[in-house]
């Protein structure tokens, strides 16, 4: 076994495939399934966050003064 | 909303982002500066004058060292703490280590090039360094990585934005790089100089392992880093797509790390080494231009802001180079171009593309909306910042332009056989018709001092306006108080 | 626990050790066989380390940077063997603690630079190039005459050059494997014991900077360039020999 995986001729195409099965299954993964898609994508507004909640602080500050 | 912010500033640590980003300003002149005067005794030798000092060998790795880790690194650890401290919405962990960080960094990159200017260099292209101040840029390193990850850690928001996963992989990165790279054997402990490890063709590999690497996590990862932020913070609109942001983030990680090798295509280092590099050279096309998308595509359906906003001007031109010089680079990978190409100024060309079109481009448009916030103020000129564009854009164009010429006619030149069989030309004849192009180089280079300069200018006055404002709302309240 | 990409997401050591394994990879693929591949350093006769002399000569190379406008790494290609030279083996770089393999023709590549000009000429070119190349743009060297050749620290250069693998030899043992694959007069010079006896008398066997008289920096440099990329003896190899190892 590990004289099969030492031979340049067979690892090559091994961790060809193996790289290339891992990222097409990231792909799939990341891509596909309209919840999964949509609560990844949920947070990219984590910059915004920030803006919201000092806003709000400010409301509070405003209805206070 | 003034309000607000100042609330914000009680609680986040400012004040560490504000003296990263003036250092990284400063070294940013002082290390164009010097790019462009060594481009100027390429161009004019007797500009060496003689003196050890300033000679284009030696000032090389100053121009270098200033402004990689000089401009490009302080720029990244103002952004990357006022990045991490914003998404995560906590102060950074430690204000002491985070300050020790900053006089680390500041003080092992201003005796490194001291050291240079004085002979003292391990010869290693990007990590010049002598032993003693790898050791010590070491520590510095592991400081940030705690205060970075410490504060990672005391986030109140449960998700890690994607953001700081580049600054992590970067900061990750840039240990194993540094370390890897130097591990060496001082000639005496009051000697500055080492002799590394590896010698010959595995130091030759571990170089462009290095080399590469600071390109591609120092100098890429980490500028994308910041991208990720202040391009959807600027636009006023959430990143294209997060999902895309994630297969970008893994893909460029692995792949980054295999590719050094296209740096030594045709030497003595063996040929599956040099193929296996060019081919991850060619697939990395797909993440970094994945990132280009995901950036560009952020402006979607807000294209008009280009007209009216000179920061989103930067951040796209940056985004620009950026797909511009990681399909330059993939097609310089080619054994064929690489033939030609290696050796000659196309590389140093094609180095600038990136280096000044992507990192210097996209840290002057994060900073000119990151200074006005740091300083609770407005920039003090809108038009200024019209003005430094356009000086950084044609020096940008002057000098790839110039590059192209010189480096690619130097290439023909060089191979280049008349009717007998004999070489056309001798070496100096393609130093002679370098001449020229190497004097524009040098134009584009004045091009872009000139340009941040002015921004230099520009973030002075707001400081300086900044600080009047400030006193005139505590002059007020005292009147205030003193009628109470 | 569900593990979906949220898992690490959320999880900053998890994303760590992630990274970690995806960076780590390429670079482990690419450099750790150079050391166990045996084709990697061709078989070849001739390439010894530097002696006391030629290795201070090659840290004044480094120190002035001379690695930023030549390479010393000739490609096989036809134009490049009529200017330069054979092409490079990794053999005659095996020595080189840092390698000066270079990345840019600002001037000429120097692998093979060694006795192709002679000493006076070397000299003169140094103290001010365009004295022989009207055209030249590279800076004058002129303190490398003026410069005494500091050689107190050359026992521990060569020490810790020892210890990172060259075979400098302190020892009686050292000494007869070097005699044994260099023969004596190299081995002789290989041993640390007389490095400064040696790079005296070797300062003193040539005219190398012209002036016998003081022992310069560009005496140094000098003997240096001028062993650079003449070690091996190329007429006692087939042309396709060093092919096989590419």
């Amino acid at each position: 076994m590990f004289e099969w995986l030492s031979s340049m001729e067979n690892t090559k195409p091994l961790a060809l495939v193996i790289f290339f099965v891992t990222f097409v299954g990231i792909l799939f993964y990341v891509f596909t399934g309209k919840k999964r898609s949509e609560r990844l994508e949920s947070y990219k507004d984590i910059p915004f966050l920030e803006d919201e909640q000092s806003d709000k602080l400010n409301k509070k500050d405003q209805d206070n003064g | 909303m003034a309000h607000g912010a100042v609330a914000a500033d009680t609680q986040y640590n400012y004040d560490i982002i504000k003296k990263f980003a003036i250092m990284a300003l400063v070294w940013g002149v002082l290390g164009m500066s010097a790019g462009t005067y060594i481009a100027a005794e390429l161009a004019f030798p007797f500009l060496n004058f003689d003196i050890a000092q300033i000679t284009f060998g030696r000032l090389r790795p100053v121009h270098t060292t200033l402004v990689i880790f000089g401009f490009g690194g302080s720029a990244l650890f103002a952004t990357s703490y006022y990045i991490v401290q914003r998404t995560c919405q906590t102060p950074l962990i430690s204000k002491g280590l985070a300050e020790f960080t900053f006089w680390g960094w500041q003080g092992g990159i201003l005796l490194g090039v001291l050291g240079y200017m004085n002979g003292i260099t391990d010869g290693k292209e990007y990590a010049e360094f002598p032993w003693y101040l790898d050791i010590a840029i070491a520590v510095v390193w592991v400081a940030y990585f705690i205060v970075f990850v410490g504060t990672l850690r005391r986030r109140s928001q449960p998700h890690i934005y994607v953001a700081n996963w580049f600054f992590l992989a970067f900061i990750l990165a840039t240990a194993i790089l540094h370390i890897g790279r130097n591990i060496a054997v001082p000639v005496g402990l009051f000697n500055t100089s080492a002799y590394g490890v590896y010698s010959g063709v595995q130091d030759a590999m571990v170089q462009w392992w290095y080399g590469h690497n600071a390109v591609g996590f120092f100098l890429t990862a980490a500028f994308l880093g910041m991208m990720y932020y202040f391009v959807p913070k600027q636009a006023g609109r959430p990143i294209y797509s997060y999902r895309l942001s994630i297969i970008h983030f893994w893909a460029l990680g692995f792949m980054y790390m295999w590719v050094g090798g296209h740096h030594l295509h045709w030497t003595a280092l063996p040929d599956w080494t040099s193929s296996l590099a060019a081919a991850f050279s060619i697939l990395l096309l797909l993440p970094s231009w994945g990132g280009m998308i995901n950036g560009i595509m952020t402006l979607s359906g807000a294209w008009d802001k280009l007209r009216t906003d000179p920061i989103m001007l930067f951040m796209i031109t940056a985004l620009s180079f950026y797909g511009m010089s990681t399909f330059e680079g993939p097609m310089m990978s080619l054994k064929s171009v690489n033939a030609l190409s290696h050796y000659t100024d196309w590389t140093i060309g094609h180095v600038h593309s990136g280096a000044l079109g992507w990192v210097a481009m996209i840290t002057f448009g994060s900073f000119y909306h990151l200074i006005p916030r740091l300083w609770e103020t407005r920039i003090w000129s809108q038009s200024l910042i019209y003005v430094h564009f356009w000086l950084a854009t044609i020096g940008i164009v002057l000098y790839i332009a110039a590059m192209w010429v010189s480096g690619i006619g130097q290439g023909l030149m060089l191979r280049a056989f008349d009717d007998y069989g004999n070489l056309a030309y001798t070496f100096v004849e393609t130093v002679t018709f370098m001449h020229w192009p190497l004097v524009v180089r040098m134009l584009g280079g004045m091009f872009f001092v000139a340009g941040i300069l002015t921004m230099v200018f520009n973030v002075y006055m707001t400081i300086r306006t900044a600080k009047q404002e400030q006193a005139a709302i505590e002059a007020k309240i005292a009147a205030k108080m003193a009628k109470a | 626990m569900k593990f979906n990409h949220e898992s690490i997401e959320i999880n900053s050591g998890l994303m760590l050790v992630l990274t970690l394994l995806a960076i780590s990879i390429g670079g482990l693929v690419e450099i750790a066989p150079l050391y166990y591949i045996e084709d990697t350093i061709e078989k070849v006769d001739g390439v010894r380390p530097y002696t006391p002399l030629e290795q201070r000569g090659r840290d004044i190379y480094v120190r002035e940077g001379c690695y930023t406008c030549h390479s010393q790494m000739i490609r096989p290609f036809r134009d490049e063997d009529m200017r330069y030279g054979h092409y490079s083996l990794a053999a005659e770089s095996q020595y080189d603690h840092p390698f000066q393999w270079g990345s840019k023709r600002t001037g000429p590549d120097l692998a093979r630079v060694g006795g192709k000009y002679s000493n006076a000429w070397q000299t003169q070119h140094l103290n001010n190039p365009r004295d022989v190349v009207p055209e030249s743009i590279m800076p004058s060297y002129p303190w490398l005459l003026k410069n005494d050749l500091d050689y107190s620290d050359i026992d521990a250069r060569l020490r810790a050059l020892r210890t990172v693998g060259v075979p400098y030899s302190t020892n009686d043992e050292e000494y007869a494997a070097n005699v044994e694959k260099f023969g004596v007069e190299v081995a002789e010079m290989l041993d640390i014991n007389k490095a400064e006896k040696n790079l005296l008398a070797q300062a003193q066997s040539q005219n190398w900077d012209g002036d016998n008289t003081r022992l310069t920096e560009m005496d140094a440099l000098v003997a240096y360039l001028q062993v650079l990329g003449t070690m091996v003896d190329f007429t006692k190899y087939d042309e396709g020999y060093f092919a096989e190892f590419r």
